[in-house]
């Protein structure tokens, strides 16, 4: 056949007609059958999103490993294994460490804020009142606006002199005029510049956790709670019997998501502090890019970057889990 | 307070207590938008004078802020670049996600249920680690300083979900209809295309919806790939075009990112539901 083909030979329609015509009489070919039809079109629809993704984000992840152990920089498009230079590099920086230290501080402590605000907003928001609707739309904006907009109206409240958040408390009475000690700026102030960001942080995604709890509470059935009602349970026994294994892995998986959002967001710290006074509020994402774009050295960028992953990977496993065992 | 007599006297109670407790959720909610919403009408010296009450206008409002912005910025440019962006990417999102969601969902492929989840999965891939990579694929294109370098980066994070919410989508037509159009005399093609996509516009309506709105919500690719003042979409662009050193344009800068954020919130608050459908349950929907 393929000699046919490549002398341009005499015919090969003929004889391809003639190898398949009684095949099809006989038994149909393999890829002829009902099943396997259905397969092959089935991959050709899922193949160009599959590629995308593989290509786009599967090789540039691989491509991030392979940056990590190299000298790649901007200016010099020949890149050289370096080994692990990069990351000991990183390892005895003393930037690393604080931008280490100050994403676990921001991701914990937001969290705990984050779980209380949005707890405390989804059993408010389970009642039954005029205007639920409305109400719910306005408490989850801070969720929906672009980010990169709602950091620039936080940045122009906590302004150092005109910040409105300064002129409630000096009328409140609480800190003195501007320029005085008391006075504080918030985003100028090491001890103040990482709470700032944190603030921000909470305000945007708090109402991401009320709509994933309370998503987790309407999905218990009233029916259940009724039951344990009639059995004699208290409220709080409902509630820590039937109500939270209910609703727990989806507000673990609430959790998650909000893990690996925080982790990973560099535009609240970069628009409002990019990571000063000094390095006060500087976080991985940031150190990463300013050291991977600003300086250009993509190699130890990557690798900062990378450091990321072991935060990262306890939260995607276990929203993996949660996945996998919601098929069944 | 006397204890409640009757039902109602009850229930009104109840409902003012809720109040009581929602108000300050509303109040630091909308507070931030209120604030960019007045700065924006405001006149110049009207922001920087303290001894004034500001939460309303002291001076005339004005439209000087937004006049700036369309006459001595950029910010023309953005609107367009942002809008063109979102339309490609909504397309090339569509194209992908559509097909792909319904041969994960519909068509029982060996393996489907982990390649959905994969596919998933790398929604939560963050851009901080991609970035870097991604700088040298837009390089190799080509692309860098151009806002295309974002219509091909985009999808890299709307495919995964748009997928997502699509094999959810498509799990809910009734296998029945199909079958009927198969039946009927129509291919496999003809009966996604003629019959399960009419009935699934809805979610093919959403997925455009979280094309745009996702693509509205980075800041790191944006800022990182795109440098030339004309070619930024507007989240990248107000930031850092409009603040030089330390000379903010206080009025025109929330006046440009409320024109841009107010309308993405709305459509994004009508649409909340299913983003919180799609990554905590999707596929069991």
């Amino acid at each position: 056949m393929t000699t046919v083909s490549l002398s341009g030979g005499p015919e090969p329609a003929v004889r391809a007609a003639v190898v398949s015509a009684p095949a099809r009489t006989l038994e149909r070919a393999w890829w002829q059958t009902h099943n396997a039809q259905r397969k092959i079109f089935g991959y050709t629809l899922l193949a160009p999103a599959a590629l995308y993704v593989l290509l786009l984000v599967g090789a540039p992840f691989l491509f991030s490993l392979w940056l990590a152990v190299s000298d790649a920089n901007v200016g010099d498009p020949v890149a050289r294994f370096i080994g692990l230079e990069n990351f000991r590099s990183a390892w005895e920086m003393d930037t690393f460490w604080i931008a280490m230290q100050n994403s676990v501080v921001f991701l914990v402590v937001a969290a705990i804020f984050k779980s209380l605000l949005g707890t405390s907003l989804a059993f408010l928001l389970l009642q039954n009142f005029r205007g639920k609707k409305l109400i719910r739309g306005l408490v989850v904006i801070p969720f929906t606006l672009p980010i990169a907009v709602s950091v620039l109206s936080w940045k122009w409240m906590y302004d150092s002199q005109f910040s409105v958040i300064n002129w409630v408390l000096f009328h409140a009475g609480l800190i003195g005029g501007y320029g005085s000690e008391s006075w504080p700026i918030w985003l100028g102030q090491p001890q103040l510049a990482l709470a700032a960001c944190i603030a921000v942080n909470v305000w945007r995604n708090f109402p991401f956790s009320a709509i994933v709890l309370l998503a987790g509470f309407t999905s218990v059935p009233l029916e259940v709670l009724d039951a344990a009602k009639v059995d004699g349970c208290t409220f709080f026994q409902r509630f820590r019997h039937v109500v939270v294994p209910m609703i727990f892995p989806i507000l673990m998986i609430g959790l998650l998501f909000d893990t690996v959002f925080t982790l990973s967001d560099l535009s609240v710290v970069y628009l409002l502090t990019q990571g000063g006074p000094g390095n006060a509020s500087k976080i991985l994402p940031v150190l990463a890019y300013q050291i991977g774009i600003q300086a250009g050295n993509l190699g130890r960028g990557a690798a900062i970057a990378l450091f990321l992953v072991p935060l990262l990977l306890p939260a995607l496993f276990l929203v993996l889990r949660n996945l996998k065992r919601r098929e069944y | 307070m006397a204890a409640p007599r009757t039902a109602r006297e009850k229930e009104v109670r109840r409902d003012l207590l809720v109040y009581a407790g929602l108000t300050p959720f509303v109040l630091i909610a909308v507070f931030p938008i209120y604030w960019m919403l007045i700065t924006a009408f405001k006149q110049e010296p009207d922001l920087y004078r303290m001894d004034n009450v500001p939460f309303w206008f002291n001076l005339p409002p004005t439209l000087k802020n937004f006049s700036t912005l369309f006459f001595q910025t950029h910010y023309g440019d953005w609107i367009v670049n942002t809008m063109t962006i979102s339309a490609w990417v909504a397309v090339i999102t569509l194209l992908t996600a559509v097909p792909a969601g319904y041969a994960l969902a519909r068509l029982r492929l060996p393996g489907s249920e982990n390649i959905g989840i994969a596919i998933f999965m790398t929604y939560l891939v963050p851009g901080i680690i991609l970035f870097l990579p991604l700088s040298r694929v837009v390089a190799t294109l080509g692309l860098q300083d151009s806002w295309w370098a974002l219509v091909v980066v985009y999808p890299t994070f709307t495919i995964p979900f748009c997928t997502w919410l699509m094999m959810g989508f498509f799990k809910t037509v009734p296998m029945e209809m199909e079958e009927a159009a198969r039946v009927d005399g129509c291919g496999q093609f003809g009966a996604f295309i003629r019959v399960v996509l009419p009935v699934s516009l809805p979610g093919v309506l959403t997925s455009v919806i979280f094309a745009f709105t996702l693509s509205m919500q980075d800041f790191l690719y944006g800022l990182a790939f795109v440098s030339p003042g004309d070619q930024k979409p507007v989240p990248v662009g107000v930031p850092t075009e409009l603040i030089r050193g330390d000379v903010y344009y206080w009025g025109s800068i929330m006046a440009a990112v409320l024109l841009v954020g107010l309308p993405v919130a709305v459509l994004y608050n009508f649409f909340l539901d299913r983003f919180i459908q799609g990554i905590t349950g999707g596929v069991v929907k």
